[in-house]
């Protein structure tokens, strides 16, 4: 299965030569041979990441397992003026790990130990090749959580969610990475070991740590994260609201956002993705709905009922229905339980309905949503392909999923054409290009659409400032004039 | 008279103060953000500085003004540019006052998200520069959870934007982050993007006293497991429950666990009951409306004295208990954001600078020892050199040196004054 995503940036050049013996001997010297891959056999796997389209297969990947292992090979990297990259689990859709030019990538899953849970002062310390589900995980019995919860956190590593500001479904209520990470101990582009911030908010200096959250990899390398932890909700509602039309089911969460209820999520699914989450995961969604809302709610006990049944009412406002009340006290309960796998596997369930599709990540003000569902739905038509939608509905954050046979060329310059149009028309409504997947390689050619030349040549004197030389995570986040990937115009033809 | 010549200080009073007895060496008021862009262009090719203002409420804040330069007053630029209250975001320019905002927002049962002293003065852009925020920051968290966009006059005169006006969003470097808690470094603050919440419509404060800080400790420790889920959380020691109290009834002179909840009428009142059933404590409870927004107030305006010496040591949660103890109650009047380990502290009177120093750095040591550290926010600009007031310095200032060598390699904005650059001088 390929799963395409828009805005290609097809490099003509991206050489995969074959590392000198000298880099791989002096890698070998530092991470030992069991940390260091660089037989063209081994090292295919990592030629790219959930961004499929682009690939580029490093010259070698190097396995450090401690932070003086990074330092020594960031510093190496820098001696031999080899570009290099880090990467978590490889979940990035927005091909936030390639490296276009060959190099050598830091693998940092060995890196994937709690460190430290401290329940009285709520933070923990990380590696950050620690899978996100893990740390709730070991959190169990605490009463705490960590709160960025990604559908791909069976998956996807703390220190990539560091790297991309990752979001998902609570988000709506907790906030985002950012809002949850204290400090991070960084290996700078440079090699030097600086902390970022720490255990103790409030240092004096600027908030570096709210600069480095969302740095896609161009500043350095996180080697420990410490993260704020969250109390887990006392109670909560999880309803499923039933609409036969998508205009409706958005216009629902709009309603629900003025109403001044702030709900802990409110995710959307279209009959497409219904249809195939049914199939895969027989939770009993309705199969005739052309759309259904999981909106959830979480506080005090004593206040739930009554703002249900505020949503109820704004529901079926909107000729909807609520189909499950479900009510509940943890997270462990296992209706709750298995309506989000139900949602948190959708991607992996569209498979059942197209062999190949592109999932886009764009953002709205939450009272645009039902123009840019409109929208949507007359670019399906327009480009002649399905769009189905699942997606973070209460912050505005869409993830339209386009289905296109890739052995079709006309398919799929027409599918890069829909997502281009689509982002553009999320800028329009006065959002952006991505609310959560970062912009990585894939996006970089839309952020001149996004922001001015004086804002692109402020954050370009940043990452120059931090990343001199550009060799860590090259062409990535910021457009820095002179590469490959910023000379080519957004919705280039995908390779055969 | 507006002068040209930058080098040296103008006598008082100048073109008016820049803090610390220092004097403007000119003074504008731009109405637009063209006009502050040949504010700041011309400044540059005087080789001066530039200081923007807004309230001038923290004109003190920091270390003094590090060469001459000119005020640049923002308060002209107060405009409401976006306010889709279904959005529950706000777009303001930086000069608005945080009160003008706040009625605003007002007209749709929404408020800003972090607590700013001053308001009717206080702007949003100063509150911002300044990363000011009060007790409600337990539950609501800090200006740099709420802002989501941010736009900048640089020191080569051009207005940057970063982030935007949606909720969640990845694109570019987070400049509204970089630029909150800065002080004007980096740049001007012109205009901002806020996130906002729905007012609640019930508040209650649990006043709670006991005659040592350890009981009190175990009941901020026991809330971290309780079904009680505050929105602020607040120690006092004696004389800071002493120094805030207005309200006939309640207790003073006793070390005060507060508690602040909010939400709707039904679970205020059921979280009030339950931190009853769960502490089996007595404590007053202060909500009638006329009285529990004054106390609220009240335990926000504490952390701007007045006083002779304020400051603000930063904790882990669980030592806020042993640092307020170890303070002499005769010297120091303290207050905690307990549940977020930050301390307060306003010095009582009498003191000398040698005291103050001496008081300053025992307490920084604690402090600093713990992983944290002790910013001085006011004292006289005589006693700064010797009482730090940036605290210790940290092994990231280096990293935020880079970023102002980038965004302002001439150090135009704001010189002299703020974490770090004491090493700069010498």
């Amino acid at each position: 299965m390929v799963r395409l995503r828009p805005i290609l940036m097809e490099c003509e050049a991206m050489p995969t030569t074959a590392a000198d013996a000298s880099l791989i001997a002096e890698l070998t010297e530092l991470l030992g041979e069991e940390g260091v891959i660089h037989r063209h056999d081994e090292r295919v796997v990592f030629e790219c990441d959930g961004y499929v389209i682009d690939k580029a297969m490093p010259d070698v990947v190097a396995f450090p397992t401690s932070t003086e292992q990074v330092a020594a090979v960031v510093k190496l990297c820098n001696r031999r003026g080899v570009p290099f990259v880090p990467r978590g689990a490889g979940t990035s859709l927005a091909a936030g790990t390639l490296l276009p030019e060959g190099g050598v990538m830091i693998n940092l899953t060995r890196m994937n130990r709690v460190l430290e849970i401290d329940v009285r002062d709520r933070y923990a310390v990380v590696e950050p090749g620690l899978i996100n589900v893990w740390l709730t995980e070991a959190l169990a019995g605490t009463g705490l959580h960590y709160a960025p919860d990604p559908s791909s956190q069976v998956a996807c590593t703390i220190g990539g969610n560091v790297a991309t500001n990752a979001g998902g479904p609570h988000t709506l209520k907790y906030g985002v990475t950012t809002n949850h990470v204290r400090g991070v101990e960084l290996v700078t582009t440079e090699g030097e070991v600086v902390w970022i911030g720490g255990l103790v908010a409030d240092q004096p200096g600027y908030d570096l740590a709210g600069l480095l959250v969302g740095h896609e990899g161009t500043f350095g390398v996180v080697t420990k994260i410490v993260v704020g932890l969250s109390r887990n909700p006392e109670a909560g509602r999880t309803l499923l609201a039933v609409f036969q039309t998508i205009d409706d089911s958005v216009s629902a969460v709009s309603d629900i956002v003025a109403a001044g209820i702030v709900p802990a999520a409110v995710e959307m699914i279209d009959n497409l993705m219904i249809r195939a989450v049914e199939e895969a995961y027989h939770f009993g969604f309705p199969l005739d709905a052309e759309a259904v809302l999981i909106i959830e709610i979480d506080g005090i006990e004593a206040a739930l009922d009554r703002e249900a049944r505020a949503i109820t009412e704004i529901v079926q406002a909107r000729d909807g229905r609520i189909d499950r009340n479900i009510a509940w006290r943890t997270r462990k309960e296992p209706e709750y339980k298995s309506i989000w796998k139900s949602r948190k596997s959708a991607f992996g369930a569209i498979g059942r309905v197209s062999p190949t599709f592109c999932t886009q990540d764009g953002v709205v003000p939450r009272t645009a949503l039902p123009q840019i569902l409109r929208y949507m739905g007359e670019a399906s038509k327009r480009y002649g392909l399905r769009i189905a939608n699942v997606f973070h509905a209460g912050d505005g954050n869409i993830h339209p999923i386009i289905l296109f046979d890739e052995k079709d060329a006309d398919q799929v310059k027409r599918a890069l054409e829909a997502s281009r149009d689509i982002l553009a028309e999320c800028i329009r409504l006065g959002g952006s290009v991505s609310g959560e997947h970062g912009i990585g390689a894939e996006k970089i050619a839309m952020m001149p659409l996004l922001f001015s030349p004086d804002d692109l040549a402020a954050m370009a004197a940043l990452h120059e400032a931090l990343n001199p030389g550009g060799l860590c995570s090259p062409h990535k986040k910021i457009p820095m004039g002179g590469h490959c990937v910023e000379q080519v115009a957004p919705g280039r033809h995908a390779p055969a | 008279m507006i002068s040209d010549d930058r080098s040296a200080w103008p006598d008082a009073p100048g073109l008016g103060p820049l803090g610390d007895g220092r004097c403007a060496s000119a003074a504008f008021r731009p109405k637009t953000v063209a006009e502050l862009a040949d504010v700041v262009k011309a400044e540059a090719a005087l080789g001066g500085a530039i200081y923007p203002q807004g309230g001038r409420l923290a004109l003190d804040y920091g270390l003094p003004p590090g060469r001459p330069g000119a005020a640049v007053d923002l308060t002209a630029l107060a405009d409401v540019v976006d306010y889709p209250h279904a959005d529950m975001t706000v777009t303001v320019q930086a000069g608005m006052t945080v009160a003008a905002l706040q009625a605003l927002l007002d007209e749709h049962r929404q408020r800003l998200l972090f607590e700013v002293p001053e308001p009717d003065r206080a702007t949003i852009g100063g509150a911002l520069a300044t990363a000011v925020c009060g007790p409600r920051r337990y539950g609501l968290g800090r200006p740099r959870d709420s802002i989501i966009g941010v736009s900048f006059m640089t020191a080569a005169g051009v207005e940057v934007d970063g982030g935007g006006r949606v909720v969640k969003n990845v694109a570019g470097y987070d400049f509204p982050k970089l630029l909150t808690g800065s002080l004007g470094t980096l740049g001007v603050i012109t205009q901002a993007t806020l996130k906002v919440r729905p007012k609640p419509t019930a508040s209650a404060l649990i006043w709670l006293t006991a005659p040592t800080v350890e009981p009190l400790d175990a009941h901020v420790a026991a809330l971290n497991a309780s079904s009680v889920r505050p929105t602020a959380v607040e120690l006092l020691n004696p004389s800071a429950a002493t120094h805030i109290v207005g309200l006939p009834g309640l207790k003073t002179r006793l070390w005060t666990l507060v508690v602040g909840i909010e939400g709707d009428p039904d679970s205020v009142a059921w979280q009030v009951d339950e931190f009853r059933r769960e502490t089996g404590a007595d404590f007053e409870v202060v909500r009638d409306e006329d009285e529990v927004e004054p106390l609220w107030a009240g335990l926000l305006d504490f952390q701007t004295g007045p006083a002779p010496l304020v400051c603000s040591a930063s904790l882990r949660p669980s030592r806020v208990a042993a640092f307020l103890a170890g303070l002499d109650p005769e010297r120091w009047a303290a207050k905690a954001h307990a549940g977020d380990g930050v301390v307060w502290l306003n010095a009582l009177e009498g003191w000398t600078e040698d005291q103050a120093v001496e008081a300053v750095e025992s307490a920084r040591a604690v402090a600093v020892r713990d992983g944290g550290n002790l910013v001085v926010a006011y004292c006289p600009t005589a006693w700064k050199p010797r009482l730090r007031v940036w605290g210790e310095p940290r092994g990231d200032w280096a990293f935020g040196r880079k970023v102002k060598q980038a965004l302002d390699p001439d150090g135009l904005m704001n010189p002299g004054r703020f974490a770090g650059e004491e090493a700069l001088r010498k």
